[in-house]
């Protein structure tokens, strides 16, 4: 496998990421030497969702306070074992107890002391900055039981922009993300761009996001919040501004019409189902606020909050049965309809760009 | 050993000074973080005077611990046999070693004090 193989930024036009989890993907060309010596070890440097495989300020900053401790961390493993290979093989001889007791006071009260107190002073003095106000977008982001409920403001917006389970970022600024849970306690965490954040049922927590690339990202929920806690994930994208602006637009706007006879029958069958009352799709008569907006389903890079991909055989399967892919998920199961509405509705779902 | 008879003392068995140091850092802690967090609900996110007030807690934890570590230090009575192991079952030997440990728990708890303001004067916002 070539190094280029796992580069998973695309960019306008490219083949969007299919699979959120490409095995094999040992990291970018930059660290290609590692990954020759230990591939299976650093399996985890890469790809869309990994800390040490950057496209924001912030994630960077992590990354170099990683392998600085990373790199302190083997010079002082050589040196301790090279202390006792040392001691024990090399020049076995008793030690006046003067030096020991000032190679015990050197090493192992003053080094301590100082070092804590650099790696300290450097982890306090980087540490506001991950938390830097953010000078543009601001997106709303709550942890509902087990998918993201994702809303842009935009700068002077008296309405968000609804949407579900993906963030989208533009590149070279600082957006705001502000942080709420419905029921219990969740996590934020999209790890290339950024660290974690709970969400906390009745608090609004916050912390901001600087994308300094575009690409496709992986993010999860990093903390317990129930069955399907492992299956709560969301994708995110990040864009050149105007690119970004874009996006916008065309998300601020109503969902496309169906196209085709399929898809119309899809379109009646959902009204008539009454998916209206817990889901919205703008420019319709759903506008069920319960679960995630459907407006623009289609254009995101996964279904069900990272649990499937968006194809319409997923949406066939979701809609069958979500609790047989998502223990717990709130949403009944339409098993009782014939396969061939589910089939309209499914191929509708996936008009809605 | 001993070059000179010393009274046991009520004090020099005392258990609790050989722990007041740590006591003293873990007051501080709490009072700077209660202090901390009531500030920025309170007050809200000028915190020059914040910063004063930890760092006031601060001299004074400091001035008790080094208060005790001296203390301590004179308990050990290091200086007077260059004695650091204190094994055997006399009174001179509890005294010094609850000097001993008393006086490293201070070193300890002297630095970690500081470390426990460092985020007042290093960030010094309630962000």
């Amino acid at each position: 496998m070539r190094p280029s193989d796992c580069r998973v930024r695309v960019s306008p036009g490219a083949p969007t990421l299919k699979s959120l989890t490409p095995a094999g993907c040992a990291g970018r060309p930059r660290r290609a030497v590692f990954a020759l010596v230990a591939p299976a070890l650093l399996a985890a440097c890469g790809g869309p969702q990994s800390a040490l495989d950057t496209a924001g300020s912030d994630a960077a900053t992590l990354s170099h306070l990683f392998y600085v401790m990373l790199a302190g961390a083997v010079v002082l493993w050589l040196a301790m074992n090279g202390l006792m290979l040392w001691v024990w093989r090399i020049d076995p001889r008793p030690m006046p107890p003067r030096y020991a007791r000032r190679l015990i006071f050197a090493g192992g009260i003053v080094f301590p002391t100082v070092v804590l107190a650099a790696l300290l002073s450097w982890g306090l003095s980087i540490m506001p900055d991950q938390r830097a106000p953010g000078d543009g977008l601001r997106v709303e982001v709550t942890g509902e039981q087990w998918w993201f409920r994702v809303h842009y403001w935009p700068e002077g917006a008296t309405e968000p922009v609804r949407s579900a389970n993906e963030i989208v970022l533009p590149v070279g600024s600082r957006s705001e993300i502000t942080l709420e849970a419905d029921q219990v306690i969740h996590s934020f965490w999209l790890p290339s761009l950024a660290g974690k954040t709970d969400m906390i049922p009745g608090r609004t927590n916050r912390m901001s996001m600087e994308p300094t690339e575009p690409g496709e990202f992986r993010g999860q929920c990093a903390e317990f919040c129930g069955d399907s806690h492992a299956w709560m994930a969301f994708t995110a994208k990040t864009m050149m501004p105007e690119e970004f602006d874009a996006w916008l637009a065309a998300e601020t706007g109503p969902a496309a019409q169906p196209e085709g006879a399929l898809a119309e029958a899809g379109r009646e069958a959902f009204m008539a189902q009454g998916c209206g009352g817990c889901h919205a799709i703008r420019g319709t008569p759903a506008r069920g606020r319960v679960g995630p907006d459907l407006t623009h389903l289609a254009s995101r890079l996964s279904l069900a909050a990272g649990a499937l991909p968006m194809t319409r055989a997923a949406l066939v399967r979701w809609i069958e049965d979500p609790a047989a892919v998502k223990p717990g998920a709130k949403m009944p199961a339409y098993d009782h309809l014939a396969p061939d509405t589910i089939e309209a509705m499914a191929a509708y779902l996936e008009g809605l760009e | 050993m001993p070059t000179r008879p010393v009274e046991d003392l009520p004090r020099h068995r005392n258990l609790f000074l050989m722990v007041a140091a740590p006591t003293i850092w873990a007051v501080h802690f709490v009072a700077a973080y209660a202090t901390t967090a009531i500030w920025c609900e309170k007050v809200g996110a000028d915190t020059a005077g914040l910063t004063w007030l930890v760092t006031g807690y601060t001299v004074a934890a400091e001035a008790l611990i080094a208060w005790f570590g001296v203390s301590m230090w004179r308990q050990w009575d290091y200086m007077d046999d260059q004695d650091y192991i204190h094994d055997g079952a006399t009174d001179e030997d509890r005294r010094e070693f609850l000097g001993h440990a008393g006086f490293m728990l201070a070193c300890l708890s002297f630095v970690a004090v500081i470390f426990t303001t460092m985020p007042v004067w290093l960030i010094g916002s309630c962000a």
